[in-house]
């Protein structure tokens, strides 16, 4: 069992990031998204607990792809939460947003007021191909019509590895790949890191407290709305950003 | 006539018959309404249709497996049967080459046998019926419960009769305990147990 004052986070190294989806698939998998079509992308109904936003710098010939992936930042002050009529998003003793679907109604109001855009609402019932119902994922619940979803961290994966360590008598470590979000693991550039930001430890800890301090690469998504969220960015090294100061805030 | 007097009672109206035969036939189906409906909210209550009429009887198995048999003759452990319940979140029912290796030769003249025989011989896994279950958002796991209860009842076979009752005397296996998310919540207090609601659900 994770002790009372875990504090999961992740930490994104934007400079390794390569833009491959690697993560958004593994992400898709792992937790029952259903497929997204070329018509919901459209209707900009798509479902990407995870995405990788591409932006393009400078004029041909000299352009820079820029990749960040984004997702839930599990914020600390989340705006999502307080607007919830029945309390089905809140945050919990493990420093994460979570999502009760069985309880949630379907107002929206958390997405429209997340201004991340990573809350995504089931217009309609999903459907899996005949050839993929059995990929499913038992140990996450296929959410219906009419229901708020989002990035979880994975937390069956958490669930399932502090059961087996307590079973077990070990520790927990954030090097186990059971413990990572498939994100995580994807990733071949090693571009996030995930782990319990209160133990000194942790590779996020020890990432958060080198890169947050005055000459680090760290920073928040959006600081200007308070969110105080537990995923960091590291900005991107290269040539054009070396001089400039913190071009990201 | 004065206002005192005895008065003989009027005879009742052909109108006043009728009306009084509506009234009571409607009593009475009002009772019975009343009726059904405490005994809908007193099985929502309990969690469990009442335990009377055979309302809460197990269902019919493809074999009529009998728990007494194995469990009260023989003295086998849940846990020889049911054996991933001390490691993860399914508890598991043997597959049929598991019960063959008793039954290729136990057991020849009696007809049960013999159709677990024949799922033997045909390949085709039996498709026993569900007993229990919790709905598919939330997420039971067995292990924790049979750790945590093992020490205190005797070993990891004492502790199923905490949420189960006695199956080893149920010829056929029956829901006892409501398992609602009340029931699940109030034992975790008891018990200091995890109550966020990401411990069952996500
Ligand atoms: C010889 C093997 C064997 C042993 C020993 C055994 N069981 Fe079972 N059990 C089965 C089989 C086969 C089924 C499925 C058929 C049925 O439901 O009757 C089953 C079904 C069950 C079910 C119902 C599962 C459902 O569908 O919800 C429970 C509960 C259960 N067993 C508990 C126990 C307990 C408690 C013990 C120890 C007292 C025990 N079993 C011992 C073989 C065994
Ligand atoms: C440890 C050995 C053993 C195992 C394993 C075992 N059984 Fe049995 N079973 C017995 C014995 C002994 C009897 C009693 C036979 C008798 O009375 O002649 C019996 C009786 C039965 C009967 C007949 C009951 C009756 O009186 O009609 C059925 C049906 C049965 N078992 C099914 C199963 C199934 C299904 C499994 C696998 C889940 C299983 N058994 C596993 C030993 C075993
Ligand atoms: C804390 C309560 C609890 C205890 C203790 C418990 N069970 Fe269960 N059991 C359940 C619940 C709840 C379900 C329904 C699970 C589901 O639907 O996923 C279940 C389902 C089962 C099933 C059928 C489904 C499966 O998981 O394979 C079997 C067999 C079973 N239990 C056997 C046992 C045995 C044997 C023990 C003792 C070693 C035991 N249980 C102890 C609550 C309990
Ligand atoms: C008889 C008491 C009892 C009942 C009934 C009970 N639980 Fe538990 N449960 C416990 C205890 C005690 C623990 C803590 C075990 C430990 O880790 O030491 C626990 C742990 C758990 C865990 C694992 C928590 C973790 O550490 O990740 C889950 C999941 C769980 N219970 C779900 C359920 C569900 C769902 C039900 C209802 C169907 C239920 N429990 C009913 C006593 C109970
Ligand atoms: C110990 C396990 C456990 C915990 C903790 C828990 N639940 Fe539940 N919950 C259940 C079970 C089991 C059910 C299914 C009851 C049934 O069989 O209908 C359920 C059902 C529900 C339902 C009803 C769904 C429906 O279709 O009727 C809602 C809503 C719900 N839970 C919300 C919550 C919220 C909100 C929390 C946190 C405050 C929470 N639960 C914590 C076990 C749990």
């Amino acid at each position: 069992m994770a002790s009372t004052n875990t504090q999961w986070g992740m930490v994104i190294d934007v400079d390794k990031c390569i833009g491959c989806q690697g993560c958004v698939v593994a992400c898709q998998s792992e937790n029952n998204i259903p497929i997204n079509t070329e018509d919901l992308f459209n209707q900009r109904r798509a479902i990407e607990w995870i995405r990788v936003e591409r932006y393009w710098e400078g004029e041909f010939p000299d352009v820079k792809a820029r990749f960040i992936p984004i997702l839930c930042q599990h914020c600390n002050d989340a705006p999502c939460e307080p607007v919830c009529p029945v309390f089905a998003t809140y945050h919990n003793n493990e420093g994460m947003n979570v999502q009760v679907y069985n309880r949630c109604i379907g107002t929206r109001f958390c997405a429209n007021n997340c201004p991340y855009h990573v809350r995504f609402f089931n217009f309609w019932e999903p459907e899996w191909p005949e050839t993929l119902t059995n990929q499913l994922n038992p140990d996450v619940t296929v959410r219906s019509r009419g229901i708020m979803e989002k990035c979880t961290f994975c937390i069956q994966r958490i669930r399932r590895t502090s059961r087996e360590a307590a079973r077990d008598g070990e520790e927990l470590s954030d090097d186990s790949r059971e413990l990572n979000p498939a994100c995580v693991n994807a990733c071949p550039t090693d571009t996030l890191f995930f782990g319990d930001l209160n133990d000194p430890d942790s590779k996020v800890a020890k990432l958060a407290k080198e890169e947050m301090s005055d000459d680090g690469r760290g920073y928040h998504l959006m600081p200007q709305y308070g969110t105080s969220p537990n995923v960091i960015y590291l900005k991107k090294v290269d040539e054009s950003t070396k001089d400039s100061n913190g071009s990201h805030e | 006539m004065l206002p005192g007097d005895f008065q003989p009672p009027k005879r009742p109206t052909g109108r006043r018959i009728a009306l009084f035969g509506a009234l009571g036939l409607g009593g009475v189906v009002g009772l019975v309404v009343v009726v059904v409906i405490a005994t809908f909210v007193i099985s929502a209550w309990l969690g469990l249709p009442l335990d009377a009429f055979g309302l809460n009887e197990g269902p019919d198995q493809p074999i009529a497996f009998p728990h007494p048999t194995h469990v009260e003759d023989l003295g086998l452990d849940c846990t020889f049967c049911h054996r991933n319940v001390t490691v993860g979140a399914a508890a598991t029912i043997p597959a049929v080459g598991f019960c063959m290796s008793c039954h290729i030769t136990v057991g020849d003249d009696k007809p049960e046998v013999e159709k677990l025989r024949n799922f033997h011989t045909s390949g085709i896994p039996v498709d026993w019926v569900r007993v229990h279950r919790v709905p598919d958002h939330v997420n039971f796991v067995h292990e924790p419960h049979i750790r945590h209860f093992s020490e205190q009842y005797g070993g990891a076979s004492g502790t199923c009769q905490l949420c189960h009752g006695d199956v080893g005397s149920m010829v056929k296996v029956q829901q006892v305990r409501s398992l609602k998310m009340g029931d699940c919540v109030d034992c975790h207090r008891d018990n200091e147990a995890p109550t966020d609601c990401t411990t069952c659900h996500y």
